[in-house]
């Protein structure tokens, strides 16, 4: 019994221990994996109405990070809810079982619904919408690198595409400290060996930050610049995805 | 939740823009705060702290576990916050739920620093015994005993007294037949190994009421916020940790002049904790 136990093939698990040396992130001049500069975003594509079903809906792709956001409502709240003259926002946020190179991951973001729900909070006029709720649902298809703060852009892309009135589209970028540099928009590897990150959720056109989390040890004058770079970076990414919207609306009404 | 009158409502901000709070505060001055330790005879270390009406007691336990194989030389923390329904009927079922995990999650990201390991209160190299094989996981619990607002910052203090309180039991270990076997380990328990707490970060919470900023707000007064933030610093002045609480926008300018006042505040409240604990400490040896 012994015997046969030992020759039995054993299912094939990549370990992620065995990996390729870990790149140097430390130095002044290395390469970023995929060959970017230090200050530059992935190239994103954004879609919206990517669900049907929904009254809303946004597709995103960031590198390898992609992200579908579908948005129903407003409807009639659960009965079991207390009256309430505004409306309510309910945040879900759930990774595929595949979305990460080891199965189901990513079930340890729990708290990505609650972040969610506060980064879009303060920018939508849930005065419009009394008695009722929207619903978000977020479900990140592959995680890449910078998962929340494309989980954040593509649901207010999507909150768009269904009408809802907000202020301000609400974007959001990360960066990472990796020895002393600051590297924005990272991806998964240089997120595993960063020593801080700072992630900003900003409406590029009233200037007002509306999430803001920090890990890893900062000091002031480094705040400082990261928060110029997301803001930056936060602006740039608001005029894309207002184009397109723009080029959604217009091809509709060809 | 907290109903308050038009009136009260009125008065409360009122009195935060003449910079005289209902209970006599200035808009930056703690409430006073009571540090207990050793409150937990099964723990390696715990603390009660009270400001104000708020109280929470924390505890730390250590066990011995085998390091993650992708950081063979760091050993493992996990905090965990409860909030219990005794405190306030919110916390029953799922508002308590939430709540736990934003101020585990708020508590983890200001104490264990960035993925790599740099810029944590709790030096995670030191808790290892065997490199790869054995290592201690600290198991860091909080209990919201009662709520009157500025949770976080109170349950950062109460992690921080816990640890300085921690004693970690020295360990022996037996030479080991070959590389391959676990290592047969003894663990002493008349020696214990002091854990080093000065790296741990205080935490500062922000709280926007109308155009000011009040620190320690109470819960009637956080229930007049537009957004709060939370700064977490450490001894050097250094920021390790920040989350923002509220849905209100912030002026980025803002966020930039609330971190200089959260330094200066911090300042204080490490030194007046630091004076507590060891007084608590002196107390606890005395008895």
């Amino acid at each position: 019994m012994a015997g046969k136990s030992a020759t039995a093939p054993t299912t094939y698990s990549p370990s992620p221990s065995q990996r390729k040396q870990k790149p140097i992130f430390k130095d002044v001049d290395w390469v970023r994996p995929d060959g970017r500069g230090f200050h530059q975003c992935r190239p994103a594509f954004l879609r919206t109405g990517a669900v049907n079903a929904a009254s809303g809906s946004a597709y995103a792709e960031f590198g390898n990070t992609k992200v579908i956001v579908s948005v129903f409502g407003p409807r009639e709240s659960k009965k079991a809810m207390m009256y309430s003259d505004i409306g309510r926002l309910n945040c879900n946020v759930s990774y595929t079982t595949f979305s990460t190179s080891v199965r189901g991951q990513g079930s340890d973001h729990k708290e990505f619904s609650a972040m969610l729900h506060k980064a879009l909070e303060g920018a939508i006029l849930l005065e419009s919408f009394p008695k009722t709720t929207v619903d978000v649902f977020a479900l990140v298809l592959e995680s890449g690198g910078s998962d929340l703060p494309v989980v954040i852009s593509c649901a207010s892309l999507a909150l768009a595409d269904a009408g809802i009135m907000m202020f301000d589209l609400v974007t959001s970028v990360s960066v990472s400290s990796l020895g002393s540099n600051l590297v924005i928009d990272p991806i998964t590897e240089e997120e595993s060996c960063q020593d801080g990150s700072l992630m900003i959720t900003s409406m590029p056109s009233r200037n007002e930050v509306t999430q803001l989390t920090l890990t890893g040890e900062w000091s002031t004058p480094k705040i400082h610049e990261a928060m110029e770079l997301c803001l930056e970076a936060c602006s740039k990414l608001g005029k894309i995805m207002r184009s397109c919207l723009k080029e959604a609306a217009s091809a509709s009404q060809e | 939740m907290v109903g308050l009158s038009a009136g009260e409502k009125h008065f409360l901000q009122g009195g935060i823009a003449q910079d005289l709070r209902s209970d006599g505060r200035k808009r930056l001055t703690y409430r006073p705060i009571s540090v207990e330790t050793g409150v937990i005879p099964q723990a390696n270390g715990s603390a009660r702290v009270r400001i104000g009406a708020t109280d929470v007691i924390a505890s730390v336990k250590a066990e011995l576990g085998k390091p993650n194989p992708l950081q063979p030389d760091k050993g493992k923390v996990s905090i965990y916050v409860d909030c219990s329904p005794t405190a306030a009927p919110m916390f029953q079922g799922r508002g308590g739920e939430e709540l736990s995990t934003e101020l585990s999650v708020a508590l983890q990201r200001s104490l264990l620093g960035g993925k790599s390991g740099a810029g944590a209160g709790i030096d995670l190299s030191s808790l290892i015994v065997v490199e790869g094989k054995i290592c201690w996981d600290l198991y860091i619990d909080g209990l919201v005993v009662s709520a009157d607002g500025n949770l976080l910052d109170v349950l950062g203090a109460a992690i921080k007294a816990a640890l300085s309180n921690t004693g970690i039991p020295k360990v022996n270990i037996s030479a080991a037949a070959s590389p391959e076997e676990q290592p047969e380990v003894d663990i002493s328990d008349e020696e214990f190994l002091q854990f080093d707490t000065s790296g741990v970060p205080v935490i500062v919470t922000l709280t926007k009421v109308g155009r000011h900023y009040i620190a320690d707000a109470t819960s009637e007064e956080e229930s007049q916020m537009s957004s709060a933030v939370s700064f977490s610093i450490n001894r050097h002045g250094h920021i390790c940790g920040l989350t923002k609480r509220g849905g209100a926008g912030l002026d980025p300018s803002v966020i930039l002049d609330m971190i200089s006042v959260a330094k200066h505040v911090s300042e204080q409240l490490m030194t007046e904790l630091d004076s507590k604990i060891s007084a608590a400490e002196a107390y606890e040896a005395e008895s």
